[in-house]
């Protein structure tokens, strides 16, 4: 036994005797071999130097033909030309352990002819590469790539993820420009007020004016443009929004600032200029931060469909692409695969799992002329199928363009916040407008009346207001998101407040997904490691559960001859030359064994030799929580519906156990989400609860989705809720927490509503001394945040 | 002059303090905070030879596009 010795690439230690011996260099395999040399020849190999002691993956050898690559439709769906006319492609490398290989690849790919930049993202390998596409081909890139030791594969960068990235850095770009204002305008601000109470020579303060005019410029016209441009829309369709408050607020307050500063008379306003804008818009972005894109979303669906299939052709197997493969083409399918295309089994039989179709986990038996369909997979089956619908008439692909569509459509429902500011504003400002006549015809005096009404609308700051909901909702949140209830956006509390429908799926949300045994009953002592040892062996659920329940450390696996899988029947075996049969009343009939079926429960039988030992009886029973969950729900208002696929006796059973009196079975994923647009067009809010691939359509379709935690990654995306902890009493918990957030908001509003009633008479009268003016600003907005942290109360965990 | 020292000041600090924010929004910009692993790591790698190598991409990327353009079609 020698010593081991660490391979010069990939830093793997084995044996010396079966290491790859090079000029004192030693290798684990001839492709680290291959990557070191070609490092050397190309002078990168200073990457040793900078991995330090770091392992990485030896490369690996069988990838499908870089070739495909260079495909047109390849091409037209990745590839992108930029301004200056060089090709332009997002991949996702894999095999990235540290920063050095982030380096190599960069300098690899750099060292190429016709690559012109590149720009890999440490945290999620996602690269993005520029070329010029008449020098050098993205076959070779990817070959590159490949050849030092990495493998990449293109991904969709669609426009939307790109847009929410460049919105982001737009907010973030805005958002510095008014923080270093307003903290300056803070540190000026001292000064003022100091000066305003022990007194101030008129030379400093206008100084001090003039200060707060420069900085305050560039927050109202730069950090503020979202909201002029917001104004601008609005006045376009005819809506007078919060944006149009926000900026003729903080414009009119400017414009008289600058008129005191430049008379020198009275207190200028600038800072509520910058602390209006500046709020407002952290506030913006905290909601556009929380808003996820529908492409990642669409993204990982695309995912759970295989991109290539085996057909055969000419009795050769070929590789091709799904959308290459037309009608009639026969595929090849192996245990284990998804079935990319819907089509029509020609030979062989096996079990598929549907739950992506129907949410029940029991597998499927199909053979020769049983249909097969796209998304659903193969447990044991390897069969041939015909194709019957080109990719994309498949089913599961008809279900992404569904998605899409619906998701696209989802409903909004208009704010409290937005409806009422839309009243509001256009109040204040006719408000105004009325001051200034009144006043102008009272008085004659224009420099006065024109003073006075600014004053109204300077009065009537719409700080509280636009603050009123973004606190409440993020103290809510924050609550939520401790209790695991994670809220993918804001706006979602208020719309969960105003449900008036919650349906459920079935399988896997009330249930807990997955059989269990519920009552068993052993009719002659026997050995128990004779049923563990067989039923072990199944995938089927209903073995599953036996085998949990029976499991105990102390039994033993026998070994068992001429094993036989039966489909939809059970399993058999020979142990010690007699027969060992586990499985449903059929099976025990074949072997001639009379069993009557009484039980309203799935039953699995147990014989050995002929005689039936044990009996088990299997329910996928409901979660622990449910039934009182639902109570609590109801009481307070919900109307609570089952929307299942599954079959009506079993949805019945449901049903009764956890009091849910409306209920609908065999329903299909569009029949759900029918089903929800049909309570959509009754003027009803929906919220929508499930776990599965099944009930995506029927999640994006509704107000708000909420998925379980342990529901199927699909489901959770395309929820605006997930429920972490995986309990139903946390489904309670959301509704009562946005019940509560929304109780808040409504008190907010209600509190800048009054404190306005109370100041703007008072400002319409022209009695509006600025150090009221400045103090009672804070005190609505100080206020309002007091008031959300109430939200807390009776939340101490 | 009191005012005049006050005014001088305050107009030097805003100076100085938009000078950040202006290299900040610019960082920014060039998207140096869009991955914090690489902004964090980038400190291993700025010997020599990174700026090199950075100069001759630069100076790839302009000869590529005058290629463009001259290209007869």
């Amino acid at each position: 036994m020698s010593e081991k010795i660490k391979c010069d690439h990939c830093h793997l230690a084995f044996s010396q005797d079966v290491m790859i011996e090079d000029n004192g260099h030693y290798f684990c395999c001839n492709g680290c071999q291959g990557v070191f040399h070609l490092l050397s020849d190309q002078g990168l190999d200073t990457f040793y130097k900078k991995l330090g002691d770091e392992q990485l993956t030896p490369p690996q050898e069988q990838y499908e033909d870089s070739i495909n690559f260079n495909a047109p439709a390849f091409y037209e769906r990745f590839v992108s030309v930029n301004k200056d006319g060089f090709s332009e492609v997002s991949l996702v490398i894999e095999g990235i352990h540290c920063s050095a290989c982030v380096w190599l690849n960069e300098k690899a790919l750099l060292n190429m002819d016709g690559v012109i930049a590149t720009n890999i993202n440490y945290t999620n390998n996602k690269a993005k590469i520029v070329w010029d596409d008449d020098v050098v081909k993205l076959s070779e890139i990817i070959d590159m790539i490949r050849a030092i030791g990495y493998n990449a594969y293109p991904y969709d960068a669609s426009l939307q993820e790109e847009k929410a990235n460049k919105e982001r850095k737009d907010y973030y770009l805005r958002i510095a420009v008014a923080v270093f204002a307003t903290m300056n305008m803070m540190t000026i601000m001292v000064a003022q007020y100091a000066g305003y109470f022990t007194g101030i020579s008129e030379d400093v303060k206008h100084i001090l004016n003039i200060g707060e005019w420069v900085l305050s410029t560039p927050v109202l016209f730069y950090s503020g443009w979202p909201f002029f441009k917001g104004m601008y829309y609005g006045m376009k369709t005819k809506t007078v929004n919060m944006d149009t408050l926000v900026a003729t607020g903080s414009l009119l307050t400017y414009i008289y600032s600058i008129y005191i500063t430049l008379t020198r008379s009275g207190e200028a306003y600038f800072d509520s200029v910058t602390m209006i804008v500046s709020f407002v818009l952290v506030g913006k972005f905290l909601e556009a931060l929380s808003k996820k894109s529908i492409a990642d979303t669409l993204d990982i669906m695309s995912q759970h469909l295989p991109s290539d299939v085996k057909v055969i052709e000419e009795e050769k197997i070929v590789s091709k692409n799904v959308n290459d493969v037309s009608v009639g083409s026969i595929v090849m399918l192996s245990s284990g695969d998804r079935v990319a295309l819907d089509g029509e089994v020609i030979i062989g039989s096996g079990n598929f799992d549907e739950s992506s179709l129907t949410g029940e986990s029991e597998p499927i038996f199909k053979q020769k002329g049983e249909s097969v369909i796209s998304g659903t997979v193969s447990i044991d089956a390897d069969i041939k199928y015909r194709v019957t619908k080109d990719y994309a008439n498949s089913t599961m692909s008809n279900i992404v363009s569904l998605l899409e569509n619906a998701m696209n459509n989802k409903p909004k429902i208009q704010q409290l916040a937005n409806k009422l500011s839309e009243y509001f504003s256009s109040t204040i400002l006719l408000f105004s407008l009325f001051t200034f006549i009144g006043w102008y015809f009272y008085s004659s005096n224009f420099e006065q009346s024109f003073m006075i009404a600014i004053s109204v609308i300077v009065i009537a700051c719409p700080c509280a207001l636009a603050l009123a909901t973004p606190v409440a909702t993020l103290v809510g949140l924050s609550i939520a998101s401790k209790r695991g209830i994670l809220f993918k956006e804001a706006a979602q509390l208020e719309t969960m407040a105003k449900a008036d429908v919650l349906a459920l799926d079935k399988t896997g949300t009330i249930t807990q997904g997955r059989p269990g045994v519920v009552r068993s009953e052993i009719l002659k002592e026997f050995d128990i490691s004779m049923l563990y040892s067989l039923v072990q062996i199944s995938k089927h659920p209903i073995a599953k559960a036996v085998t949990n329940s029976i499991y105990t450390e102390k039994l033993i696996c026998y070994e068992l001859d001429s094993l036989k899988n039966i489909a939809s029947q059970g399993i058999t075996a020979m142990y010690n030359g007699k027969m060992l049969a586990g499985g449903n009343a059929k099976l025990m009939q074949t072997i001639g064994l009379n069993v009557e079926n009484s039980s309203e429960y799935s039953e699995f039988y147990f014989a050995y030799g002929g005689e039936l030992l044990a009996k088990y009886e299997l329910f996928d029973m409901p979660r622990e929580d449910v039934k009182e969950s639902i109570q609590k729900i109801k009481k307070m208002g919900v109307e609570v519906i089952m929307l299942t696929g599954d079959h009506a006796k079993s949805a019945k059973k449901v049903a009764q156990m956890v009091g849910i009196e409306k209920y609908e079975s065999e329903l299909t994923p569009e029949m759900k989400a029918i089903y929800i647009e049909r309570l959509h067009k009754a003027d009803k809010t929906v919220v929508m609860a499930g776990d599965g691939v099944n009930d995506i359509l029927a999640l994006a379709s509704s107000d708000i989705a909420i998925a379980m935690g342990n529901g199927s990654d699909i489901a959770i995306e395309v929820s605006d809720v997930v429920l972490l902890n995986d309990t139903f009493s946390s489904l309670y918990d959301s509704f009562k927490i946005s019940k509560r957030t929304f109780r808040m908001i409504k008190q907010n509003l209600a509190l800048s509503l009054v404190y306005n009633g109370i100041t703007i008479p008072l400002a319409m009268a022209g009695y509006v001394i600025p150090l009221v003016a400045a103090i009672s600003m804070s005190i609505s907005s100080l206020l309002v945040v007091g008031n959300s942290m109430r939200i807390k109360l009776g939340y101490k965990d | 002059m009191d005012s005049w020292v006050i005014g001088m000041m305050l107009g030097v600090s805003v100076f100085l303090g938009s000078i950040a924010v202006v290299a900040l929004m610019w960082a920014i910009k060039k998207g140096q905070f869009d991955d914090q692993e690489k902004f964090l790591n980038s400190a291993l790698f700025d010997d020599v030879d990174e700026l090199n190598d950075a100069a001759r991409v630069e100076a790839k990327k302009k000869e590529a596009i005058k290629k463009k353009e001259y290209k007869p079609e």
